[in-house]
């Protein structure tokens, strides 16, 4: 479906959505009565949650008087009510401590967004048709009721399936205790870009199966294997912070950095010294650096405990991992691998930390145990300056969730095969994950979906994932409803974030956790889940929790800050425990998709800084962000280096072909001298199908290239490891937008 | 009398963009859409500009943003024939954007390119424009506009601040760009109080002003990006 | 060949006003449609938004800017030379002086058009004007865009004046011989012309004064438009060159569309007896002059950006020089230069025809002159990340072509309206010797002497 049809779709299915209103005009000029606390021209602040990324940061909401054409008993009319008006970083968040990220602040035009879906919509056309009518609430909820029944009484509950992003907090435990008390598995979660290899790696090195927090205010010396901490990974607006206080915050004092990657990210830019390394080789340079500490007995091997013992010849000395031998793997010079090494030991504190690139690789968990016993090495763990782990409330014991937890749920890759295979699930909810679009083609996502005879999305927006969806039951936004967010990094100490709505809501749009609480109630055998509504369930956590202020509850403090940050008592902090590794891990030789003959160079697919994993391509004001390397706005490119480029005749801006054993795309090259010449990288974000008017039918999505290799010891996707080619296929043609100059014009000139 | 300025931190910039966002959030700066972006009217009161030095392997890159720098002597108020673009008493480059008639001449005399003209009356498409913010006019067709600085928010808290009868505090007014920095790379003040955090940052050894040989006297510092040896 | 007598002078010259041809309303019908569709552009600019032109950020001047310092430049041709000529009493110059003045006025307005065509809002271009309001606002005097006001509206209110003044006793032949409206309205025109000696003092007088008054405005106003630019701390226009250098421009470019238009008129109007080889031949001589001087202008200010080697102003240099712009750079040179050396500069080339083709090259060449001053600065003013290029679209090239079809349209319309020469300053230098068309340069040089 091209973006047009897509548009005139959209607009179909809209106006059928208000059908009931269409048809006497002078429902548009009904006013509602204004909501009586409004002083018009008077901005009040509230606190909010952004919902963007799993960081959770806390937002100041302004709200002032606006009006707005509403949605109110399936009548369309306007009404003055308290709009939100401007997102700003809470000052008192100890994540975001003021500040914002850029999508952070286009947040708002979630709630805005004129392609949001308004109310219950029914599959009215085929799947993926994007046709829908107009459904009531009770209806909708009747119709899943009685699916669920079904699956009851046949007693099939394990047919029951619910897909989201992995989402943590309160909406995790609800929906947990949903499906575990109806008999399903737990959650299917899926993300592109998740951090499941350094999660697993950290709870096999130091016992802790979370993200971890580098206190980059303390250190002097940091060393970033991958990792776009001031862009898109972990907490990048606390990281961001922190980075700054680093550099200049501390007089004569200034942090040094160094970044190893293949490509220059925008946290590359930042670097003192940046280094370049083979795909897949990091681990290597990083037990490099330990085998030059250990060899200069500037810290002995015992040192890093157990995060050492996760790694094979550890205890003695990595004797293959001498610099000779790490420059021959890495490319990365002797000297500089001992010059690394020194700097990293002799400069106190200093921290290490690895993400991205560097773990999607078949051999991703061994690079980041080696990068974890490197820093264990040199004592930096839940030290001063080195890597925290976040204290963790355990929300399903705080909110008195009671019954057990689900069984854990399926990867998505094992739910398509069994869908394709015969086990079919019956019923699929959808929580905001999008897995047709962020799924390699090999895993035919898509095609599983398509046999699964009853699919309900929760999603605000019809995507390439919801369209697919039999009933959409579409959430509140996060301005609109109660929100909340349990961040897993980012602060020394435990922090909870929450927030009443800021704003009624616009539409007929039903919080989710209430919808499922509801649900829960109305099925033949109730779940008897122990809270009425989603925000009792929010009460109870934060009643159990000691109050920052002295006079007032937890629970109240909470909701007027918006956030709730402290000591978590013993009985409610998420347990340390994971077990040590079973056999010490070795360096094993990346895997890559396509022969290297054939496929010669590597594909870097990267989160785009706007857009993440695309789930945020819909929103214009990061459309229209000047990309930080490139300057792009509303496309998709391929970077490449100049001297490969040269090689192949590819000029800047021109269209080229990208080829892996996957299949193929076209987009514009742009030539970058920040990428090895071995290397090719395309931003992830653009390529939707079907993802509102701004995104549809814009640029390509990489993912379509990514082979089906993943990570040996966890399961997660190896993103990295898909070799490409490369090809030029005719002059710049208007495709690749540019805000800045120097490239610009010459695109322009060559048009 | 105030003379606000700003002090940009290169070493805590990190080009992460948010202060781009931040300023079309709070200042109701339309997004133009592919196509008028593609033919060079995207509107981007601040932009971080980036720029490569060297080749692979030794490759450095740098961000700086650049919005208006408010000149103390700016080459785009006396080009103006009408006084839309203009000084005031605090030393703002101030645009009426109901006074300008449109001929760009002050874009021109700009040597920093931050200004920015509107070539067709801005549009949201609705309910988009519940995100405007009613404190910041906005713009019809034919007019320029640009970084002010947030006016609107140094005069709203100069009212704030008389109505409670006391002095304007440091730090007290944050222009959106400001406030939205996660690195601070961005601090705002008065230049004149020589003890706000701006007017020590301006002094600072790194400081240097943007294209200070062409004589415009700008009122943001660009405090230099350290060197790692 | 004889100088025609006075009847003939009559004859001839009065046959446009007399006798309609269809190939006069044709012409107005062409001209007029590219002007009806060079309007009806402007409109739709003004009602849909500027957008649709290729200005952008950062180059906001393009295709409008260009074509007013082109027309306002074409403008210097008449009123000045005709000034000059006059107050050394060349009589070679009674032939000429009023097809060149009408081309200052003409040139004038479609140029003064363009500053409110470029506007983004045109509907209020009267800020520009101090007016008296309660608000007591006025406009910024420091502009030069004001500065352009004053001069352009002088120059304008000085040239048409110029222009009328001798047309006063044209105007009393053509009411003495016509009857009913036509007999009213040139009546009003020729306000009262007796033909007294009283009437012949005065207008002698007035048009000394006006001859000596509008050099000066002619002058400063291609100054003032050149201050537009040099006033602007853009690399490569602010520079103290740009006052002469634009006015040698302006006269050169004027004295070029001067030539072209009398060749036109010598054909269509059959004035091959009045528009002779030697007004073609000194005003070729005029134009080489030009060239020269043009050429010296270039090389100065190429040469001294050259010199200076600010990185800012050399990247605009380099771009015009090798760059982008190469191509429109160097046909620039050939045509105001090479071209013009060649065929006027070797006195076998220095005929109707090569004066023709030389000056339509200068047309061409001073129009990209122009917009060689303001495009590639405008894209490389010092910060690279904002560099940009301009592309004019459609509506541009159809406003700006239309502009000449405005030219023309006025040109045809005056020209069926006004004795195109002057016939009473004809008449008075009846006593001058007869001339060939085909005489040599040293009889024209004698004719000259005793004028
Ligand atoms: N073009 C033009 N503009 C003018 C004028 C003019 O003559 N022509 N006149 C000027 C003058 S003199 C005046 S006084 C102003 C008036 O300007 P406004 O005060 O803006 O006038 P209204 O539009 O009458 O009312 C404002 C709003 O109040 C709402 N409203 C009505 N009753 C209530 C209520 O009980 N509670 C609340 N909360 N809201 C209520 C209405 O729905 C309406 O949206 O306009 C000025 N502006
Ligand atoms: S880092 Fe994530 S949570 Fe924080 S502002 Fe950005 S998108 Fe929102
Ligand atoms: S928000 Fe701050 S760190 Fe980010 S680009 Fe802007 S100035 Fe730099
Ligand atoms: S930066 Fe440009 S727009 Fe701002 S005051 Fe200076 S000259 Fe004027
Ligand atoms: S565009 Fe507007 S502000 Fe700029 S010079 Fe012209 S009238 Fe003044
Ligand atoms: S000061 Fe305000 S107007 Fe200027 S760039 Fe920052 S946010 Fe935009």
């Amino acid at each position: 479906m091209d973006r047009r049809s897509f548009i005139k779709l959209t607009a179909i299915t809209g106006t059928s959505a208000t059908l009931a209103s269409c048809g006497n005009p002078e429902n548009q000029f009904i006013r509602f009565l204004p909501d009586e606390d409004i002083v018009p021209g008077v901005a009040v602040w509230k606190p909010g949650v952004c919902p963007l990324c799993a960081a959770g940061c806390g937002l100041t909401v302004r709200v002032m008087d606006a009006d707005a054409d509403v949605m109110r008993d399936g009548q369309w009319g306007i009404v003055r009510i308290a709009a939100a008006k401007k997102l700003e970083g809470a000052a008192g968040h100890p994540i975001s401590q003021g500040g914002l990220c850029a999508r952070g602040q286009a947040a708002i035009q979630v709630t805005y967004h004129p392609d949001r879906i308004t109310q219950p919509l029914k599959r009215s056309g085929d799947r993926g048709s994007g046709q829908y009518e107009a459904i009531s609430w009770d209806a909708a909820i009747a119709e899943i009721v009685q699916r669920l029944n079904a699956l009851e009484t046949a007693g099939t509950q394990r047919a029951l399936a619910l897909l989201s992003r992995g989402r943590t907090g309160h909406r995790a435990v609800l929906t947990d205790q949903f499906l575990s008390r109806f008999g399903a598995r737990g959650a299917v979660t899926y993300q592109l870009f998740g951090d499941d290899v350094l999660r697993r790696a950290n709870g096999l090195s130091f016992g802790r199966e979370q993200l971890p927090t580098p206190d980059l205010a303390n250190t002097r010396y940091l060393l970033s294997f991958g990792a776009d901490f001031l862009g898109t990974w972990n907490s990048p607006v606390a990281q961001a912070g922190s980075f700054g206080h680093m550099r200049q915050g501390r007089p004569g004092i200034r942090g040094a950095f160094t970044q190893v990657e293949s490509r220059m990210s925008q946290t590359g830019a930042n670097a003192d010294t940046w280094v370049p390394v083979n795909p897949g080789t990091e681990g290597v340079l990083a037990l490099g650096l330990a085998h030059v500490i250990m060899a200069a007995s500037l810290h002995p091997a015992s040192a890093a405990g157990r995060a050492g013992a996760a790694l094979d010849g550890w205890a003695g000395g990595l004797a293959n991992s001498a610099p000779a031998e790490v420059e021959r793997i890495t490319g990365v010079a002797a000297a500089r691998v001992e010059r690394l090494a020194r700097e990293f030991a002799e400069t106190r504190p200093a921290v290490a930390v690895v993400a991205g690139p560097p773990l999607a690789h078949s051999n991703g968990l061994f690079t980041a145990l080696a990068v974890n016993a490197l820093n264990a090495l040199v004592g930096s763990v839940e030290q001063p300056g080195g890597l925290f782990f976040t204290p963790q409330v355990n929300v399903a014991a705080s909110s008195k969730a009671g019954g057990t937890a689900a069984a854990s749920g399926a990867s998505i890759e094992e739910l398509a095969k069994g869908a394709l295979g015969g086990d079919v699930p019956q019923v699929l909810l959808v929580d905001g994950a999008n897995p047709v679009f962020t799924t390699p083609k090999a895993w035919r996502v898509r095609a599983a979906l398509g046999k699964i005879p009853y699919i309900v999305s929760f999603s605000s927006f019809l995507d390439e994932t919801s369209i697919l969806s039999d009933l959409i039951l579409p959430d509140h936004s996060f301005l609109e409803g109660w929100s909340e967010g349990a961040p897993e990094s980012g602060s020394l100490s435990a922090v909870l974030s929450v927030a009443p709505a800021a704003m009624r809501p616009l539409y007929q749009t039903r919080a989710t956790g209430d919808v499922l609480l509801e649900i829960g109630r109305q099925l033949q055998r109730p779940l008897n889940l122990p809270w009425q509504t989603f925000d009792e369930m929010l009460g109870a956590t934060f009643a159990a929790l000691p109050s920052a202020t002295a006079d007032v509850d937890a629970w109240t403090d909470a909701q007027a800050k918006g956030v709730w940050t402290g000591t978590v008592p013993g009985a409610l902090v998420t347990g340390a425990a994971a077990a040590a590794p079973a056999a010490a891990v070795a360096y094993a030789e990346p895997v890559f998709d396509g022969d290297a003959g054939q496929f010669p160079l590597h594909f870097l697919p990267y989160p785009s800084s706007a857009f993440l994993d695309g789930s945020l391509a819909h929103l214009p004001w990061l459309q229209e962000m000047p990309d930080p390397l490139t300057s792009a706005m509303w496309s998709s490119w391929v970077e490449i280096n100049p001297v490969t480029a040269e090689k192949l005749g590819v000029a800047d801006g021109d269209v080229v072909e990208v080829a892996s054993g996957q299949g193929a795309l076209r987009s514009a090259a742009v030539l970058s001298p920040g990428i090895a010449p071995n290397v090719v990288a395309m931003p992830v974000g653009q390529g939707h199908q079907s993802f509102t008017r701004y995104a549809s039918g814009r640029g390509e999505n990489p993912v379509e290239l990514i082979a089906p290799v993943t990570d040996s010891a966890t399961g997660a996707l190896a993103w990295a490891a898909t070799r490409v080619k490369l090809s030029r296929v005719g002059p710049p043609d208007g495709r690749l937008i540019l805000f800045a100059g120097g490239t610009r014009e010459h695109l322009e000139e060559h048009r | 009398m105030a003379r606000w300025g700003m002090a940009a931190d290169l070493d805590r910039c990190n080009g992460c963009g948010a202060c781009v966002v931040a300023c079309h959030s709070e200042n109701n700066i339309s997004t133009v859409g592919d196509e008028q972006a593609s033919r060079g009217r995207a509107k981007h009161w601040i932009r971080v500009e980036r720029y490569w030095e060297g080749d692979f392997p030794d490759v450095r890159l740098k961000f700086r943003p650049v919005m208006c720098q408010q000149c103390d002597n700016a080459p785009c108020e006396p080009v103006c024939p009408t006084y839309a673009s203009h000084h005031t008493e605090d030393g703002l480059n101030a645009q009426v954007y109901n006074r300008c008639i449109g001929t760009r001449y002050c874009a021109n005399a700009c040597p920093y390119n931050a200004r920015f003209f509107d070539f067709f009356n801005p549009s949201w498409d609705k309910p988009l424009q519940l995100q405007l913010n009613p404190d910041v006019s906005l713009r019809e067709v034919g007019v320029m506009e640009k970084c002010t600085f947030c006016v609107q928010r140094i005069r709203g808290a100069q009212l704030q601040a008389r109505t409670e009868d006391r002095a304007l505090r440091d730090g007290e007014i944050q222009p959106a760009c400001v406030q939205g920095c996660a690195a601070k790379a961005l601090v705002f003040g008065d230049l004149e109080d020589p003890e706000s955090h701006v007017s020590r940052l301006a002094r600072s050894p790194r400081g240097s002003k943007l294209l200070e040989d062409v004589g415009t006297q700008p009122a943001v510092t660009y405090l230099a990006r350290a060197t790692q040896v | 060949m004889t100088q025609p007598s006075g009847s003939k002078i009559n004859d001839d010259l009065l046959r446009p006003l007399f006798h309609t041809s269809w190939r006069f309303f044709l012409l107005v019908a062409v001209f007029g449609g590219i002007v009806a569709l060079g309007l009806s552009t402007w409109m739709w600019q003004a009602r849909n938004g500027y957008g649709i032109t290729g200005i952008k950020w950062p180059v906001y001047w393009g295709f409008y800017i260009t074509s007013f310092v082109f027309w306002i430049g074409i403008s210097h041709a008449g009123t000045l030379i005709s000034a000059i000529l006059r107050l050394v009493n060349a009589g070679w110059r009674r032939p000429v002086t009023r097809c060149a003045e009408a081309i200052t006025g003409f040139a004038l307005m479609i140029g003064a058009t363009f500053p409110i065509i470029h506007l983004g809002r045109p509907w209020l271009a009267f800020w520009l004007a101090p007016y008296p309001s309660d608000r007591l606002i006025w406009p910024n005097f420091r502009s030069p865009l004001v500065w352009d006001f004053f001069a352009i509206n002088t120059y304008l209110t000085g040239s048409l004046l110029f222009l009328f003044l001798p047309i006063i006793p044209d105007f009393a032949v053509v009411r003495d011989k016509s009857t009913g409206l036509r007999r009213k309205i040139y009546g009003a025109l020729a306000m009262g012309w007796r033909g007294t000696p009283k009437q012949w003092h005065r207008l002698e007088t007035a048009m000394q004064i006006m001859a000596v008054a509008i050099i000066p405005v002619a002058v400063s106003v291609h100054t003032i438009v050149s201050f537009d630019f040099s006033m602007a701390p853009v690399p490569t226009w602010n520079t103290t060159i740009f006052g002469p250098y634009f006015v040698a421009g302006a006269i050169f470019s004027g004295i070029a569309g001067l030539l072209i238009a009398m060749a036109l008129l010598r054909k269509f109007l059959r004035l091959e007896e009045y528009l002779l080889p030697l007004h073609f031949d000194n005003l070729g001589k005029l134009l080489l002059v030009m060239a020269l001087l043009w050429g010296y202008f270039v090389f100065n200010e190429r040469l001294v950006t050259y010199y200076g080697n600010e990185p800012a102003h050399m990247a605009v240099f380099w771009r015009t020089q090798s760059g982008t712009f190469a191509p429109l750079y160097w046909t620039m040179v050939t045509c105001n230069f090479v071209l013009p050396l060649i065929l006027l500069g070797i006195r076998r080339f220095r005929t109707i025809t090569g004066c023709v083709i030389a000056s339509i090259g200068i047309v061409i060449g001073m129009w990209l002159e122009r917009f060689l001053i303001i495009v590639p600065a405008l894209g490389h003013k010092y910060l690279p990340y904002s560099f940009g290029i301009y592309r004019p679209t459609p509506p541009e090239i159809i406003i700006a072509s239309a502009t000449f079809g405005a030219m023309c349209l006025l040109y045809v319309l005056f020209a069926k309206t006004v004795p195109i020469i002057s016939m009473w300053e004809l008449k008075a230098a009846d006593h001058l010797p007869a001339k060939h068309p085909h005489s040599t340069a040293k009889e024209q040089r004698l004719g000259d002497s005793h004028a």
